[in-house]
């Protein structure tokens, strides 16, 4: 994903104008890459959740619904940048070590792409995977009830030791939270000392 | 060979290579150009007859590398032709564990990357047929009836056409005649147009005229339409989806804007006609381009300066509005604006407020709502924007706000309209006259009111005033010219 930087905006097209500013060129920021337009209609997530162990940025509303369908389903693997500035300020200061929601091997292959991985690569994010999925069913096909019931979606990674350490779980979405659960739980049961989650969007 | 046929013996041995081409297959790929796993036929139906040399293959994205100064990749999407660098993303492929392209031109029809595969149809060719039946009994102006032989003939010549009439011609039934003829000689017609409003416009009206014909209509979020559509009337977005497919091409609009009859779309039309294939542009404000490459390439010409009802094009008038965007921020209509609104409302005369941004107009909605409730606003995205329409065309409401979207493609009685911000760079010559062509259509109202408020006069409101003046001179003379 080199090639030319943005000059218009991924989602809409329209050119965007940014001024660089003293404050963009000192602090440093990502370059935007999408115009403000499209960017207001993005809703953030209430800073305080009930569930302070999982920390998610927007709502799952219709600009969204649009977004992750052209990201993950229509596999645009650029639109990984869109969100790279939010998510490189929520965890380049964290010391827990970032571990991706691993996609099933034949999947990744049909998407071509991991998009939670890409996620944190666009926003420089240094991560490790600590754990593999096990199930090539997905999640968004059952009822809340299938949901919760479900067999274990995942193991752990050959040769990875989570004993004493603490962790970030990333997602794309939190629905049910069955997903970050069950894999929360089986890096509790290796022994780990600490796992939180941060996802781009909750429902 | 040395084995003999006899009658007992099944003759579907023999011939092991071949296979019974599904009509329903053949229908849909011939003239298609699409990505090798996501037809809608089950993949090892489309396997099988890739193996058998009914389609041919190649790869969605070619990969040139050209050495000039250092090694640089160049890619051409082959679906959608495009060449725009910028829009070739590359990355990480996890499919083949390499860098791998695709194109985001095209996205939204489904992704095609260098390693997708995409099929042509190159079995035999789905039968035509030669029985169409023309349905219509309207008359022509002498004018339409001219304009609509000097386009069969055009056909009959392979020859390219402009087609240029003015908003209000009835330039839709000029097409009748050709399309009848082309589509009697077994061939395959595609009417092609930027602007999803004017395939759902034109759609019907064909239908209607064509009783025997299969025509298909494509645009984003078309529903599925079976067998073989000797007519296709389709954004010309979708025609990316075809190649080397038609025989005769009409481009309808070939000027609205935001686009324009340009390289991208030349290309495009291009790719999917037959190599002789003609092309006919129909257009009420051709550009100087266009005009330019008629007279050179000597292409078939007709041009029709009056509408069909016989009177003359309503002249739009100017009416300084100054500061409008600063009144209507701090939430008031302008005085004259107002007036206007309020004349129009009292006479139960639908009208249509062209705005110059969203925005603008998205911040006199509530303002105009206080006047009478029954006003809304639509805008390009606008999911409501079909019944909104329709809407005012039933009188449910009375006025619309509107961006430039709405500036073609539709009619609505006695309508009257109202520019905000002529001045704006939006609101080109071309656009304005296509605005002031939405007045005056019907033969029962052939008067109505267009006026330019402004700040300022510009040389495009300029222009496009001195051009409807012609216009009416070239149809009228100059002792009739208002
Ligand atoms: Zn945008
Ligand atoms: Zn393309
Ligand atoms: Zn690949």
């Amino acid at each position: 994903m080199k090639r030319h930087e943005v000059s218009k905006c991924l989602l809409c097209n329209n050119p965007i104008d940014e001024s660089v500013t003293w404050i963009t060129l000192l602090s440093n920021q990502f370059p935007r890459t999408i115009c403000s337009h499209c960017e207001d209609k993005f809703e953030p997530y209430p800073a305080e959740p009930i569930d302070k162990t999982v920390i998610s940025l927007y709502k799952y509303n219709e600009q969204m619904k649009d977004y992750l369908h052209r990201y993950k389903f229509m596999h645009d693997v650029l639109l990984a940048k869109v969100f790279r500035h939010q998510i490189h300020q929520h965890l380049a200061k964290k010391e827990a070590t970032i571990v991706p929601i691993p996609m099933h091997p034949e999947k990744l292959k049909e998407r071509t792409f991991a998009h939670v991985d890409e996620l944190l690569k666009q926003a420089n994010i240094i991560y490790e995977h600590y754990l593999i999925k096990i199930t090539t069913e997905t999640q968004g096909g059952k009822t809340r009830e299938q949901r919760i019931n479900a067999r274990q979606i995942f193991a752990l990674k050959e040769n990875q030791n989570p004993a004493g350490k603490e962790f970030i779980l990333v997602d794309d979405i939190y629905t049910t939270g069955t997903t970050i659960n069950q894999a929360k739980k089986i890096l509790l049961d290796a022994k780990a000392k600490s796992v939180t989650a941060f996802t781009l969007i909750r429902r | 060979m040395n084995f003999k046929l006899s009658k007992t013996r099944k003759p579907h041995k023999l011939s092991y290579k071949g296979i019974i081409i599904e009509p329903q297959i053949r229908d849909f790929f011939a003239g298609r150009i699409w990505t090798r796993y996501n037809t809608p036929f089950p993949q090892s139906k489309v396997d099988t007859y890739i193996l058998r040399n009914y389609f041919t293959t190649k790869k969605g994205i070619t990969i040139r590398t050209k050495v000039l100064i250092f090694q640089r990749t160049h890619f051409t999407c082959n679906r959608c032709q495009n060449k725009i660098q910028q829009e070739f993303v590359q990355y990480t492929c996890a499919k083949c564990e390499k860098e791998c392209v695709y194109c985001r031109h095209c996205l939204n029809m489904g992704r095609v990357t260098s390693c997708t595969d995409l099929i042509s149809w190159i079995g035999a060719k789905p039968l035509t047929h030669k029985k169409h039946l023309l349905d219509w009994n309207g008359t022509f102006t002498e004018a339409q009836k001219e304009a609509a032989t000097q386009l069969v003939s055009s056909i009959k010549q392979k020859r390219n056409h402009l087609n240029h009439a003015v908003c209000g011609a009835g330039k839709t039934e000029i097409l009748f005649p050709a399309v009848h003829y082309a589509l009697n000689r077994g061939l395959r017609v595609c009417i092609a147009t930027p602007r999803t409003d004017v395939v759902l416009e034109l759609f019907p009206r064909f239908q209607k005229v064509f009783p025997k014909t299969n025509i298909h209509a494509l645009y984003g979020k078309a529903p599925k339409q079976t067998g073989f559509a000797q007519l296709v009337i389709s954004t010309t977005h979708q025609l990316f989806r075809f190649e080397n497919a038609f025989d005769v091409i009409i481009v309808d609009e070939a000027d609205a804007f935001p686009y324009t009859y340009d390289q991208a779309l030349q290309k495009a039309v291009h790719k999917v006609k037959k190599q002789d294939a003609p092309v006919a542009l129909v257009t009420a404000t051709p550009s100087p381009q266009i005009l330019a490459k008629q007279k050179k390439e000597k292409w078939g010409y007709s041009f029709i300066p009056k509408r069909y009802h016989g009177h003359p094009l309503p002249i739009p008038r100017y009416e300084s509005l100054w500061s409008y965007d600063k009144a209507i921020q701090k939430g008031r209509i302008p005085r004259k604006l107002r007036e206007w609104t309020n004349e129009k409302l009292s006479n139960q005369e639908p009208f249509l407020i062209f705005f110059p941004t969203i925005q603008l107009m998205e911040q006199a909605i509530p303002l105009f709502q206080q006047l009478d409730e029954r006003i809304l606003s639509v805008h390009a995205e606008d999911t409501d924007r079909k019944e909104k329409v329709m809407k005012l065309r039933n009188e449910q409401i009375l006025g619309l706000l509107t961006t430039t979207i709405l500036e073609r493609g539709i009619t609505i009685k006695n309508v009257q309209v109202a520019v905000v911000g002529a001045e704006s760079k939006i609101f080109t010559s071309s656009a304005l006259i296509q605005i002031s062509g939405r007045v005056g259509r019907n033969a029962a109202f052939p008067k109505g009111d267009i006026v330019f408020f402004h700040h300022g006069i510009t040389a495009e409101m300029d222009e496009a005033r001195n051009e409807i003046f012609r216009l009416n001179k070239e149809g009228f003379g100059k002792n009739e010219t208002p």
